[in-house]
């Protein structure tokens, strides 16, 4: 409302204005951040250092990439359980590219495209083939790993020159994995800012945004105003698919090394779980992209806090599966006490 | 008169929600064996206080005695356990299961855990609660999802009466109902009510209300105003007086002035859907209110979805000449037609999303440039439509949830307007909504019409059609069986033709 009268662009006007970014969804996880921080920097004096904060921001790139693109699914009111599979089968495909001597740019985009494919089948089977996307992801999850299986017969795929990669090739995919922009920003934090930014002013101020919110909040009500409401839905899947491809892309530029039985086994839950600590709901027609980066950089600096406080990695795992539950309690709960 | 002891009663009830005062200091009594009608427009306070009673909310104050005795209804146990059954407007059956099943549902959640369903008295007590309802016709192992909207109200009702009741709540029963069901329904409360049952009932209808009520208790504003004893004094102005709080005219008609242009703006020719809707033709002109009326097996409802490309039809349909391609409500909205659908809560609202938000959703390309949206425009949408209609809002980014029936409606109504549609297809335009609504609606319909928008209205409320239309089309069986001029209507007429009477006059016309 403050923003109505003025003269500014529409990205101003509705998009990153400070009232969204506090609306009550999202402010109960940005306060839950700012303790943990707080907490950390008082009890750990390595965690406010430069060095371990961009470290941090580096660790949750790639789940935060997904999970933009998650945002999208879940808003839209379905879900991608698939995401992990592709995230292994794209980075794998353009690494064993690489290795048969292409150059860069032709590789990734082929493993892009298949991160596109596949969002593209989950779609279609979702939509006009009248599955519940539950079970055509969770379906493409398997087949797409087990693609993955068979095209590298279970081996690992290494980019390197011993294995045949061009030099040059071999120094520009590195830099976009393991790089750093201004000697500093890792590469991959990079990515994950441009594709945050994409995706909120994507999700918050165009059409295309205005009706996935419109499908997963009513897909009746959005067929009679005329939506087309499969088609956004099968577009929230390629998004995805090509965010979980760009994701696994940049890992295997990263390693640089990835093998089809072990890379990405479970990403999709991390994913899943990091949107919907920053407010998706998985009934849809609810979510923002900020509340992702907030979910997303809860749960990363939850795991940092917790290695810089030697906590031991099995009780890790069971902190943050406590926190995802204690996350969306405390929002369910207010969110009943709100509409009451 | 020597007053009995009230079953019920309401003493300084006050409620609370974010940004309303839903119930203001109400005090009410409900004596045993009455039929008790509690009136009031949307937002008056009549659902808040039924679910109050119903135990599904708590009053922030004031006291509830049962029997003269002080009673906290904690929660919906134990509201049924003091006897209280309530059946709600919205549907909350069962699909998947079958008649007797939901009819036995609530008994059921009161036995053990293990205890074994025995299937056949199940079949026997939903056949005796269904044949109470005089719907003997009713096979108690159908799905309850397979029957009409208007069966399963009955079958909602047949669950609350197949119990120890003494206090039946009917908030809005026969809002689906024929009105042969309605008088089935009658006969029951009569029935119930000759056994000692108190009967609340909410209800939009009037005319039935002065017909059945024994007292009557009007809220406004979430204020109790006042109970009427309901005998010859008690009219319908008297009564609407009281709920608007001052006299309204009765609703504004179509007069025989505007008469439409001669110019063709939708032609429906041979439009099949089959089974429940066979080739059916007919022309409205621009400017034109056309009605559609039927019994709710008619195929009234299916036509409203085959025009605006809800589901495959066959055959063809011309907008101001144009044929549209037979396909989605995508085609049909580019093509100048609107729908406000039956059905606001499921397919007309967005309910999560905001009043603004809510208006534009049918023209985002009107709202948006290169793809962005402009939120200047949308505001600028919203408020024209706000003012326009007077729909009572906080703020344009309130969500559609927290509106009355009324004002969703009005928001659902700009959205289809805001796509500035040629023909405006109104489904059920005044289902669940109250009297001072209904009128604003029907004025902006008149207003819409005045401005040369063809406007076709489906309706299951005869006087809304007989008012409101130039002309009137009643479906049988998935036909149109013949054709009223607005002036001459009358709900007998159309109702023997609804039911399957050929009219000697029958309209060439209309079969084209």
């Amino acid at each position: 409302m403050q923003a109505s009268n003025s003269r500014s662009t529409p990205a101003l006007q509705t998009g990153w204005r400070l009232r969204n970014l506090f609306a009550a969804r999202e402010a109960g996880v940005f306060i839950a951040l700012i303790l943990m921080c707080v907490f950390l920097a008082l009890t750990s004096d390595a965690f406010l250092s430069t060095r371990n904060l961009l470290n941090v921001g580096r660790q949750v790139s790639l789940i935060g990439i997904m999970a933009v693109g998650m945002t999208f699914v879940l808003i839209s009111g379905e879900v991608d359980l698939s995401v992990g599979s592709t995230y292994a089968l794209s980075g794998l495909v353009t690494g064993m590219l690489l290795v048969q001597q292409w150059t860069m740019i032709p590789a990734i985009v082929v493993g892009l495209l298949i991160g596109v494919g596949i969002g593209m089948i989950n779609g279609v089977l979702s939509t006009y083939g009248k599955l519940p996307s539950f079970i055509t992801t969770l379906g493409m999850l398997s087949i797409v790993r087990g693609a993955a299986l068979l095209i590298t017969d279970g081996q690992p795929v290494t980019v390197n020159i011993r294995q045949g990669v061009l030099p040059d090739v071999l120094e520009q995919f590195e830099f976009i994995g393991q790089g750093y922009l201004f000697g500093q920003i890792p590469m991959q934090l990079v990515f994950f800012i441009i594709v945050a930014i994409l995706g909120g002013i994507v999700l918050s101020l165009t059409t295309f945004g205005f009706r996935v919110y419109a499908v997963g909040g009513g897909q009746k009500a959005a067929r009679v105003s005329g939506i087309r409401v499969f088609s956004v839905k099968v577009w929230a899947f390629m998004i995805m698919g090509t965010f979980a491809a760009l994701a696994g892309i940049l890992s295997m530029a990263f390693l640089p090394s990835g093998q089809a039985g072990r890379t990405g086994l479970g990403l999709e839950l991390d994913v899943i779980a990091a949107t919907i600590v920053g407010g998706a709901s998985l009934s849809g027609g609810e979510g923002t992209i900020p509340g992702t980066i907030l979910g997303v950089l809860i749960i990363g600096v939850l795991r940092n806090g917790l290695v810089l406080l030697g906590i031991s990695p099995f009780a890790q795992e069971l902190i943050i599966g406590l926190v995802i539950i204690i996350a969306v309690a405390i929002d369910k709960w207010t969110a009943n006490r709100r509409a009451s | 008169m020597s007053q009995p002891v009230p079953i019920i009663e309401l003493h300084h009830i006050s409620k609370q929600f974010p940004g309303v005062l839903a119930l203001n200091d109400v005090s009410m009594s409900f004596l045993p064996g009455e039929i008790h009608a509690v009136l009031g427009e949307n937002g008056a306070g009549k659902s808040t206080l039924m679910n109050i009673l119903a135990g599904d909310l708590q009053p922030d104050k004031g006291e509830i005695l049962l029997d003269g005795k002080p009673i906290t209804l904690a929660s919906p146990a134990v509201s049924q356990h003091a006897g209280i059954r309530v059946v709600y407007q919205e549907l909350a059956l069962c699909m998947n299961l079958s008649v007797a099943e939901n009819i036995m549902l609530t008994n059921a959640a009161n036995q053990t855990a293990l205890s074994l369903a025995r299937r056949g008295r199940m079949q026997e007590t939903a056949r005796a609660a269904l044949g109470r309802l005089g719907m003997d016709h009713i096979n108690p192992k159908t799905k309850v999802g397979k029957l009409s909207v208007a069966q399963q109200q009955l079958v909602e009702i047949a669950r609350a009466i197949s119990q120890q009741v003494r206090v039946l709540i009917l908030d809005e029963p026969n809002s689906a109902l024929t009105n042969e069901e309605t008088t089935h329904l009658f006969e029951v409360i009569e029935q119930l009510k000759s056994k000692g049952v108190t009967i609340i009932y909410v209800s939009h209808r009037l005319e039935e209300v002065l017909q059945i009520a024994d007292r009557i208790s009007v809220m406004r504003d979430g204020r109790y105003i006042s109970t009427m004893v309901n005998d010859e004094g008690v009219t319908l102005d008297k009564i609407i007086n009281q709920m608007v709080g001052h006299a309204v005219d009765h609703f504004r008609r179509r007069t025989s002035e505007a008469a439409p242009s001669q110019e063709i703006a939708l032609e429906v020719e041979q439009v099949a859907s089959l089974p429940a809707l066979k080739a059916t033709s007919f022309r409205v002109a621009k400017g034109e209110i056309i009605g559609f009326a039927g019994l709710p097996d008619s195929g009234k409802d299916e036509l409203v979805s085959a025009i605006f490309g809800l589901t495959p039809r066959s055959g063809h349909i011309r907008v101001q000449g144009k044929t549209i391609k037979s396909g989605s409500p995508t085609d049909a909205i580019q093509n100048g037609m609107a729908l406000i659908p039956a059905d606001r809560r499921g397919s007309g609202a967005f309910l999560t999303m905001s009043v603004e938000n809510n208006t534009v959703a049918a023209s985002l390309e009107r709202i948006s440039r290169l793809s962005f949206l402009r939120s200047d425009q949308i505001r600028q949408t919203s408020a024209q439509y706000v003012q326009q209609f007077d729909t009572r809002i906080s703020s344009h980014q309130q969500k559609l949830r927290t509106l009355s029936g009324g004002n969703q409606q009005k928001v659902v109504l700009a959205r289809g307007l805001a796509t500035q549609p040629a023909i405006l297809i109104l489904h059920e335009p005044t289902r669940g909504i109250d009297v001072g609504a209904k009128s604003e609606i029907y004025s902006i319909m008149q207003d819409l019409a005045a401005q040369a928008v063809t406007i076709v209205i489906v309706s299951s409320e005869l006087p809304e059609l007989i008012g409101q239309c130039d002309r009137i089309l009643v479906m049988f069986q998935g036909e149109i069986n013949g054709e009223f001029s607005g002036s001459e209507a009358t709900e007998e007429a159309i109702l023997a033709c609804a039911m399957g009477q050929t009219l000697p006059n029958r309209t060439k016309a209309v079969t084209l």
